[in-house]
Parts: structure tokens; C-alpha cells; sequence
């Protein structure tokens, strides 16, 4: 059985890419067959965070135009065997991604018994991320603790609930969970930033995972690494718990309260 | 699965529904530019993303006479200044009648009709008693059970509307009967949609961006702040909106 996940948002910026990456690579870390999928047609993305940018020859669009076959435009990732990627197109045509076309991708994808299939979304509420949600399952709604991208999320949620393959068929829905991105806890108890608390109350959905702010993301992407495989970072932590999660372990959240500091830091940190 | 129409056989080039709109119902008191663009500019502050680039109707019944071509030239210019969009005239006005075309503004049908008062110029309160709506399919109720997100929008014609789940903020509960919520309310509820002035809002946590009843509205800014994430109810008491806490 393939399970069709979109990571989404509604709000660019948040951390979808981020997401969808680490996530597919958590997935493959534990043997299942993985298809990560870059819907952002012309702001292509998701292959620089996988490390893979100069090793794509087709992508999405050629293979929905049929110029190659989906074998050809996969790209298989050089560290996890059971890992691959098929990248956005450069393409100006937003047309481009029809739902049709999309359809035979995730068809093809599904009879060559991928375990998971996941869906990085394009910000917005536009084609691309319509097409992006259409056929999932599961969706995880990347949301950072602040007003606007809550407020987006809430969007996507109602779109998610009415405009989907599922939703159109009465399949029972798209299953949701939320995952907060660029946590601050110092920012939270400040009361800059909304708490897990808060979001889950204006949502109304549980939280598979929560990751915090942190350097070694921007690292991690600069270097062409998926931030979950740096294992000495935090972020990864959160990541390898949200994919537990996604996986059906049941796991306390953490990193949800400012890490300790020593005397000296206290001292002479900010 | 939807087939893409442009693939299928060409179809007609435009299609006419008959459509329900909500429209906001601008009140003319005055005829003076410069009062209605302070009043309106006051309003609109208050909550800029409702009111900018609004539809609205001009109601000219509280007028009491026909203004002039030229008087009404600078109503418009300072409704729109206020950035509102005038689209009609509300046609419940006599007064209004030989201004349609001088003017190109359509005479609209009334959202909630204006009965001039006895004297001229008095704000005198409306009396005359509305039909009830009546439920269309025999239900007193529509239930919603599902969280109700911001952008989508609930309607129940002629009677109450239930919801059991969460309403976000920039969702719109719509009914003619009363609004019902169990759960967190941000979005905005307007009970009365038809003029039903007995209607009313209830909800169980109370964070409402937008409460209105049989036309008569107050935005968040102006809702009272104690009563945030309490159980609340509000009605019409006359031409004012009325809040309380719900079992207090
Ligand atoms: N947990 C995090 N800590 C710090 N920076 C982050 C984190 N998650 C994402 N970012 C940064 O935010 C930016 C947007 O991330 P990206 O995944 O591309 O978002 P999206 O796909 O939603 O547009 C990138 O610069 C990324 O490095
Ligand atoms: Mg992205």
C-alpha cells in the first residue's frame, strides 16, 4: 500500500521544503521505498536541499509531457538506497502540472510499490498547491508559531477537508497533523511567538512534531545534506521523533523549553 | 474525477446563477461629504480589512427627500475615498428611485429595509414585524460537526445553524435563524441574515471577529474584551447589539 503524503502550508517560507526532505530521508533511513516530489514549478528547490541539483536531467513536467519516462527523471539519492527524487521543472508554464498528468505520475509511482510518496508543496493556494494536496492521504501542514502562517494553515485545512480526491470521494478525508517549524522557546515564553498550546487549540489538530530553530538548518541545506541526517542537531532529533510519529510511535514532544545554559553563558550570553 | 470543461465539447460562453450575497448596507444621513468621510474613515480604521474594498448599498431612506445628481456625485466620491465600493442604491428607498440612472448604480433589493421615520431626520426605531423564515425541509437545524476554516463559509437558509466543531478566524457562519456554536468561535457569525431580529449568536468560547444580527454589526475591535474565551450569547435590543455571558 502507498500512502500519498503532502507537506503544505499555505504560507511560503516556513519550512515545507525543509520538511518534505527530511522526512522522505527518515522514511528511507527505515527501509521504506520513498518518492519525494517537487510540486514548485519554476522556484525548483527541494533537489538543492537533497544534495542532487546538478544530477536532475528530466523533471515532473517532462515526464507528464512524456519527453522521458518517470525511471529516467527519478533521481536516486546517493546515501539512502531506498530514496528518490523527482524535481520541479524550470519551467514559466504554471500550466504545466495538469491533474491528469499528476494522476499518472502517482499511478506509476503506486504500481511500482513505492511505500511513500511525498508531496513539497508550493506556497499559496494557487494550482500548484491544489495539485500538491489533491491526491494525498495524510497531509502534514508546516506551520511556524506565529499569527499569519497559523491563519494560512487554517486555509489550507479547510481546503484539505473540501478539496481533495478524498474529500470528493468520501474516502473519510485527508488525515491532518500539524508540524510547527522554527520553534523559539525563548521567543514563546516572551510571548513573541505562539506556544505548541496555543497552536493546537486555534487549529484543533494534534502535533506530530516539533522542531526548533536552528543554524544548522541553513547548514545542513547550504550543504546539500538533509538537516535529519546531521545527528548531533536538534532539528534532527525533532524530525526522527515527527517520523516516528508518522509512523504510529507514540513519543513525548521535546525541545519545546530553552535548553539550560551554563553559569558562564548565562554571564555572558545575550 | 472532474473532466476539464475547455477539453470537452465547447460549452455556452457565460452561465447566469441567481446568487445570494451578503451586502454591506451604507446608511445616508447626511448628504455632506466631509461628515461622511470622517465617519466612514473612523469606521474603516477599525477594521481595515473588512471594510476595504467592500461592495456596498446606499440606503437613502434616512434621508427623507431626493438629493440632488450632484449632491449624491460627492456622497459616492467620499464612500469610495473611504475605500468602499458603492454598487448599488437600496431600492427599499423611494427617494432613491429617479437617481439609478443619472447615476449608473442599479436599485438593489434591501438586505434590511429602512422604514422612514415619522419626522424627518429622527433616528426612530423600526417596528414593523418581519415574517418568520421558515425551515425549508421540515429541519428546525443545519448541523455542521466539522471545524468550519478561515475562507470557507456555512450557510443555513431559513433556519438555525449548528456548528460542533471550532470556527476559525476569517471563516463566516451565515444563517437566517441562530447561530449555534460549540467550540471556539474566531471567524465571524451573522445570525438573521434575512432580517429575523429575534436571532441570535451563541457560542461556547468567544473570540469573534465579527458579530451581526439582522444587519446591525460590531467588529472584534469593538466587542467587549472581558467577555473573550467566555460562553456568550448576543441579540438585538432595539437598534443595539447585546452581549452577555452565558450562564453567569
Ligand atoms: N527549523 C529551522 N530553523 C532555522 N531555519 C529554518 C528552519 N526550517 C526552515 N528554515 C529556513 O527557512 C527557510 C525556508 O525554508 P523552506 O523549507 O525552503 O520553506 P518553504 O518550502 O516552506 O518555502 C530556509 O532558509 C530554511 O533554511
Ligand atoms: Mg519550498
Amino acid at each position: 500500500m502507498t500512502e500519498i503524503i503532502v507537506v503544505t502550508s499555505g504560507k511560503g517560507g516556513v519550512g515545507k521544503t525543509t520538511t518534505s526532505a527530511s522526512m522522505a530521508c527518515g522514511l528511507a533511513r527505515r527501509g521504506k521505498r520513498v518518492a519525494v516530489i517537487d510540486f514548485d514549478i519554476g522556484l525548483r528547490n527541494l533537489d538543492l536541499i537533497m544534495g542532487c541539483e546538478r544530477r536532475v536531467v528530466y523533471d515532473f513536467v517532462n515526464v507528464i509531457n512524456g519527453d522521458c519516462t518517470l525511471k529516467q527523471a527519478l533521481i536516486k539519492d546517493k546515501r539512502l538506497e531506498t530514496l528518490h527524487v523527482l524535481a520541479a521543472s524550470q519551467t514559466r508554464d504554471k500550466d504545466a502540472l495538469t491533474e491528469d498528468g499528476v494522476r499518472r505520475v502517482l499511478d506509476e509511482l503506486i504500481a511500482d510499490a513505492f511505500d511513500y510518496i511525498i508531496c513539497d508543496s508550493p506556497a499559496g493556494i494557487e494550482k500548484g498547491a491544489h495539485l500538491a494536496m489533491y491526491f494525498a492521504d495524510r497531509a502534514v501542514v508546516v506551520v511556524n508559531p506565529e499569527i499569519s502562517s497559523v491563519r494560512d494553515s487554517d486555509r489550507i485545512l479547510g481546503l484539505l477537508a473540501s478539496k481533495t480526491h478524498r474529500s470528493a470521494n468520501g474516502n473519510g478525508g485527508v488525515k491532518e497533523h500539524l508540524l510547527l517549524t522554527r520553534y523559539n522557546p525563548r521567543r514563546v515564553a516572551n510571548g513573541e511567538m505562539l506556544s505548541v498550546e496555543d497552536v493546537k487549540e486555534i487549529l484543533g489538530l494534534d502535533v506530530i512534531g516539533v522542531v526548533p530553530e536552528s543554524p544548522d538548518v541553513l547548514a545542513a541545506s547550504n550543504a546539500g545534506v538533509p538537516v535529519i541526517l546531521s545527528d548531533t542537531s536538534d532539528a534532527a532529533a525533532a524530525y526522527q521523533d515527527a517520523v516516528a510519529r508518522l509512523l504510529g510511535e507514540e513519543l513525548p514532544l521535546r525541545f519545546l523549553d530553552e535548553p539550560k545554559r551554563g553559569f558562564f553563558a548565562r554571564m555572558f550570553g545575550g | 474525477m472532474t473532466t476539464q470543461r475547455a477539453e470537452a465539447a465547447p460549452g455556452p460562453a457565460i452561465d447566469i446563477r441567481f446568487g445570494q450575497v451578503g451586502l454591506i448596507q451604507v446608511l445616508i444621513w447626511t448628504t455632506d461629504p466631509g461628515a461622511i468621510l470622517d465617519e466612514l474613515t473612523g469606521r474603516v480604521a477599525t477594521a481595515p480589512k473588512f471594510f476595504q474594498r467592500t461592495a456596498v448599498s446606499l440606503d437613502l431612506g434616512p434621508l427623507g427627500r431626493e438629493p440632488s445628481v450632484q449632491e449624491m456625485q460627492g456622497v459616492l466620491d467620499a464612500v469610495r475615498r473611504a475605500g468602499m465600493c458603492p454598487v448599488g442604491l437600496a431600492s427599499g428607498a423611494a427617494v432613491a428611485q429617479g437617481l439609478s440612472e443619472p447615476l449608473d448604480l442599479p436599485l438593489l433589493p434591501p438586505f434590511r429595509e429602512f422604514h422612514p421615520p415619522a419626522e424627518a431626520g429622527a433616528r426612530a426605531r423600526r417596528e414593523t414585524p418581519r415574517p418568520q423564515p421558515q425551515p425549508e425541509d421540515g429541519t428546525l437545524a443545519q448541523l455542521h460537526p466539522h471545524p468550519v476554516r478561515s475562507g470557507q463559509r456555512v450557510y443555513a437558509r431559513g433556519r438555525d445553524l449548528v456548528v460542533t466543531a471550532m470556527v476559525g478566524a476569517g471563516a463566516e457562519l451565515i444563517a437566517d435563524g441562530c447561530v449555534h456554536v460549540y467550540g471556539a468561535l474566531r471567524g465571524r457569525a451573522v445570525a438573521g441574515a434575512r432580517g429575523e431580529t429575534g436571532a441570535r449568536v451563541f457560542c461556547q468560547d468567544f473570540h469573534a471577529e465579527l458579530v451581526s444580527i439582522a444587519g446591525v454589526f460590531r467588529v472584534f475591535e469593538t466587542l467587549p474584551p472581558e467577555l473573550a474565551g467566555k460562553p456568550v450569547q448576543a441579540w438585538l435590543d432595539g437598534d443595539a447589539l447585546r452581549f452577555e455571558r452565558l450562564g453567569a
